[in-house]
């Protein structure tokens, strides 16, 4: 019982949208994909003529379709973008290396320009090295923090204007979740934003174009286009948490595949009571970066490696960031403390 | 359940470190089996229910919303919350002077089984049972068939101007003239009225059906049903010349109330939904003075002080999780609670610290951007999410709206 | 249908041989036809063969039954024939986990009416994980 599209209803649908439930065939599909990022590209006035954007490519699924898709609406509509391709190299082996190589793909099928920036050689440290000090459990604190330092780094490095990232519907609903779970008011209001605004300096301006595209779309859209992508699990396990928070989207989906979008919608209508004190931010002092601490979360971590007390960084501790400016020792107490736990 | 995973609120536990019985260990209680076959120490019995109805009154003290001598109608759904509620109401009434709560109640029980198709035999047993429980009380009540909705007028849509605003000192200057005068100028308790479960048609119960029976999935019939709930006890609480609603929602309901509304794409409306007071109908302003105590506190409290309550079925009692948005939210929430016991206290703090509750600025006098159902301001203009949805709750809700109103008309 | 099975053939040895790992494992077909053994071809993809071992081709036979199979059938057969491990994260219920994809013959199986499509002659069935990376 082959389902007609129902767009030009002469061809075999092979998807059904979860966003509207129309029936569509592939023409019909990756037309209606590309044409929404295009909407959102324009209503959100994410880019302006001439300027260059570094795509955050990791090799993964959403990356490559964010590198496919921008590249062919740039040809379509003009938007006179310089495109180019920026991943980080977290040196962690089994994993990221062979991720850069798919990267690498992309770069000739693509025809982009590519710059890696490693860890290595931004912080002095591979993630492999640092997993060996700290262990398992905050692992994912220190790439996080400093994946989002790497990308503008290289994006001051390639002399990009904006950084866009992969990040889908599902993401950003699933970051809604998560912000509520934790009861985080300051980054329930900021993660549904479409892109950052640039009044800090030392940071680049990042959107997200995708941010309406749902995974299942883009999965699809890899898989008709026959887009080459990598798709193995970072071997450091991922946050537990945030598995709760998607397991239970994902359900949510198979209930009412609207419900992403209703998520969205609701992070971004929620209106926060007047007097709720928000963060304030400033630069970091030591590397310049924003901060809304004395020093940045990065150099803390970083601090925290080289003193040997990877716990330094996790958890608030704001008291010691005039000991780190001063280069002052910390007490035998204190280090005690911040020592690696045993596991 | 084991009460040894008891999420005592961190004020819970605070307090009972506090209380000055001898039998401290609240927080290694074993579990509820151990104290049906223990005897609990009266000490830790009395400090505990002191504690509970501190609560009660604390937080209807805090917020300075319930005025003295006023009609309170209470929600009572007959389920454990709402009837401790109740029991809470009771308790506080009967206080010395200086303590005692000074609002006229009465209680208000629908009775919704029409729509999980009971018959009028099975409604009745339960009108009866909850009758005896509310006529112990000695407070007015009303038993109301959901069927009653039908007949509402069209006016219960409309928000009614809130009579106008009461400065703070308001409300200090009631209570020393209620002090002052021993409240005998107001209103006492009327005598209860005899009530059975008023006579339904057959023809309107059918129609009932039909109209939920139209919404196709669980998830909106349960959204419909919550709306013609609220509408139903509104227009009672007016047409009786109540003020307040109280309603009996513990922590543990709200967190999940809290999760499904952002699921369902009511982030605008969230902090209405789920806050302490809840001023949308103008006239009469929802009160949730339960939203502080976790389900497993309360029926812990209902046990030792054996509060009756009344186990009716819903719609979706024995779907499985994924029946429905709502059902699959609870199931989600329990879940997690088990693993992070601060998940609850985590969701529900959102909406009362950081969460407006106020109605967002009124455009016009007349707020004619509202949605015609759960009147609460329209959030159709902002953020593009909407233009790439096909079904947004919203408008789903509109669509209801219209079926409504040709039942009613 | 011969053309997805080459596309599907084309992805799997195409792919690898670039060091990719979406995979694609397939069971493979007798060469006869028979009412009763229904020849259907399954690929794993974005990280769902991992749960299978890795192993990105399999070759196996449906065994003949009386009534056509169908999807129902069929998860529940690679459940017991070819799953390798923690089957929690592939089936849930009777349905696959919430966040797999399925495609019947490259087309969405929510077009093909999901647990209760009966399997035709040389149908090819692939599971795609949306759940791994990004």
């Amino acid at each position: 019982m082959p389902v007609q599209c129902s767009s030009c209803s002469e061809k075999r649908a092979v998807l059904k949208r979860p966003k509207t439930g129309h029936s569509l065939c592939k023409e019909c599909f990756f037309w209606a994909f590309e044409e929404e990022i295009h909407q959102t590209i324009v209503s959100a006035k994410l880019f302006k003529t001439g300027e260059s954007v570094g795509i955050a490519a990791s090799g993964g699924k959403d990356s490559t379709v964010l590198a496919h898709v921008m590249k062919v609406l740039n040809e379509r509509y003009s938007y006179g973008l310089e495109l180019m391709l920026l991943s980080v190299d977290e040196g962690i082996t089994g994993y990221r290396d062979d991720s850069l190589e798919t990267v690498k793909r992309n770069q000739q099928q693509y025809e982009l320009p590519l710059k890696i920036v490693s860890y290595e050689e931004l912080y002095g440290w591979t993630m492999d090295a640092i997993v060996k000090q700290v262990g398992l459990k905050n692992n994912c604190t220190f790439c996080g923090v400093f994946r989002r330092q790497a990308l503008d780094r290289g994006a001051i490095m390639l002399k990009v204007d904006k950084i866009c990232t992969g990040h889908n519907a599902d993401d950003v609903a699933e970051t809604v979740l998560m912000n509520v779970l934790r009861g985080d008011i300051a980054r329930l209001r900021r993660c549904t934003t479409i892109s950052t605004d640039s009044e800090n300096e030392g940071v680049v301006p990042r959107c997200k174009p995708l941010k309406y595209a749902y995974e299942k779309e883009i999965v699809l859209y890899a898989y008709f286009k026959k887009l080459d992508y990598f798709s193995t699990e970072c071997i450091y396990s991922p946050n537990a948490y945030r598995g709760y928070a998607r397991t239970y989207l994902k359900d949510l989906e198979s209930v009412r595949p609207s419900s992403i979008m209703d998520v969205i919608h609701s992070g971004e209508n929620l209106s926060v009571r007047e007097g709720v004190k928000m963060p304030v931010q400033g630069t970091c002092s030591r590397c310049g970066y924003i901060s809304s601490q004395k020093l940045c979360k990065a150099c803390v971590l970083l601090e925290g490696l080289n003193r040997g007390l990877p716990k330094l960084g996790i958890g608030k501790h704001h008291r010691f960031h005039d000991k780190i400016l001063s280069q002052q020792p910390l007490t035998e107490e204190e280090e005690r403390k911040l020592k690696a736990v045993d596991f | 359940m084991l009460l040894c995973q008891v999420d005592f609120l961190p004020q819970w536990r605070r307090a009972a470190q506090k209380c000055v019985c001898t039998w401290r260990s609240c927080e290694v209680l074993a579990c509820l089996q151990w104290l049906c076959s223990h005897p609990v120490p009266v000490s830790f019995r009395l400090c505990f229910k002191d504690f509970f109805i501190h609560k009660f009154k604390a937080v209807l003290g805090k917020n300075r919303i319930i005025f003295p001598g006023e009609k309170v109608l209470l929600a009572v759904s007959g389920g454990p919350s709402s009837c401790s509620m109740l029991r809470q109401v009771q308790e506080g009434l009967s206080q010395k002077a200086n303590k005692k709560l000074r609002f006229v109640p009465g209680v208000a029980f629908i009775d919704e089984g029409a729509a999980i198709g009971q018959s009028v035999e099975e409604r009745q047993r339960t009108v009866a049972e909850l009758q005896a429980v509310f006529q112990a009380t000695g407070f007015p009540f009303y038993i109301l068939p959901l069927e009653q909705v039908l007949d509402l007028p069209a006016s219960v849509v409309a928000t009614n101007p809130s009579p106008s605003e009461q400065p703070a000192s308001a409300y200090k200057a009631a209570v020393h003239h209620f002090v002052e005068t021993d409240g005998s100028n107001f209103p006492r308790p009327q005598e209860p009225k005899k009530t059975l479960l008023p006579r339904v048609q057959e023809s309107h119960t059918l129609m009932l059906q039909q109209l939920l029976g139209s919404v196709k999935t669980l998830t909106a019939r349960e959204e419909l049903l919550n709306t013609l709930r609220q509408h139903l006890l509104v227009h009672t609480a007016r047409t009786e010349g109540y003020s307040k609603l109280m309603l009996g929602d513990s922590c543990t309901r709200l967190a999940v109330k809290l999760l499904t509304s952002i699921s369902l794409g009511r982030g605008a409306q969230l902090a209405q939904d789920t806050g302490f007071s809840d001023s949308r109908y103008g006239d009469i302003i929802l009160v949730r003075p339960m939203r502080d105590y976790s389900a497993k506190e309360v029926a812990y409290y209902n046990h030792l002080f054996t509060v009756p309550y009344v186990v009716i079925p819903s719609v979706d009692t024995k779907t499985v999780d994924k029946a429905s948005i709502q059902r699959l939210t609870e199931s989600f929430v329990t879940k997690l609670q088990t693993d992070f016991p601060s998940t609850v206290s985590t969701i529900y703090r959102l909406t009362s610290e950081k969460l407006q509750t106020a109605c967002r600025k009124r455009s016009g006098a007349d707020g004619c951007d509202r949605c015609l159902l759960c009147l609460c301001s329209l959030d159709t203009a902002v953020g593009e999410s909407l233009t790439h949805t096909g079904v947004t709750v919203h408008i789903t809700v509109l669509h209801f709206s219209f079926i409504y109103k040709q039942g009613c008309t | 249908m011969p053309e997805s099975w080459n596309l599907l053939h084309d992805l799997g040895t195409g792919l690898r041989d670039r060091a990719n790992i979406l995979a694609v494992a397939c069971i493979d077909v007798p060469t006869w036809r028979s009412w009763t053994t229904w020849v259907t071809s399954v690929g794993f993809r974005g990280g769902a063969e991992l749960l299978f071992n890795g192993v990105k081709k399999h070759h196996v036979t449906l065994p003949s039954q009386s009534e056509p199979w169908d999807m129902k059938q069929l998860l529940v057969w690679i459940q017991r024939n070819l799953l390798k491990e923690r089957p929690e994260l592939f089936v849930q219920g009777d349905s696959v986990r919430p966040g797999i994809l399925v495609l019947i013959n490259d087309a969405d199986w929510e077009l093909m009416g999901e647990l209760d499509y009966q399997l035709q002659d040389q149908d090819n069935v692939v599971f795609i994980s949306t759940l791994h990376g990004g």
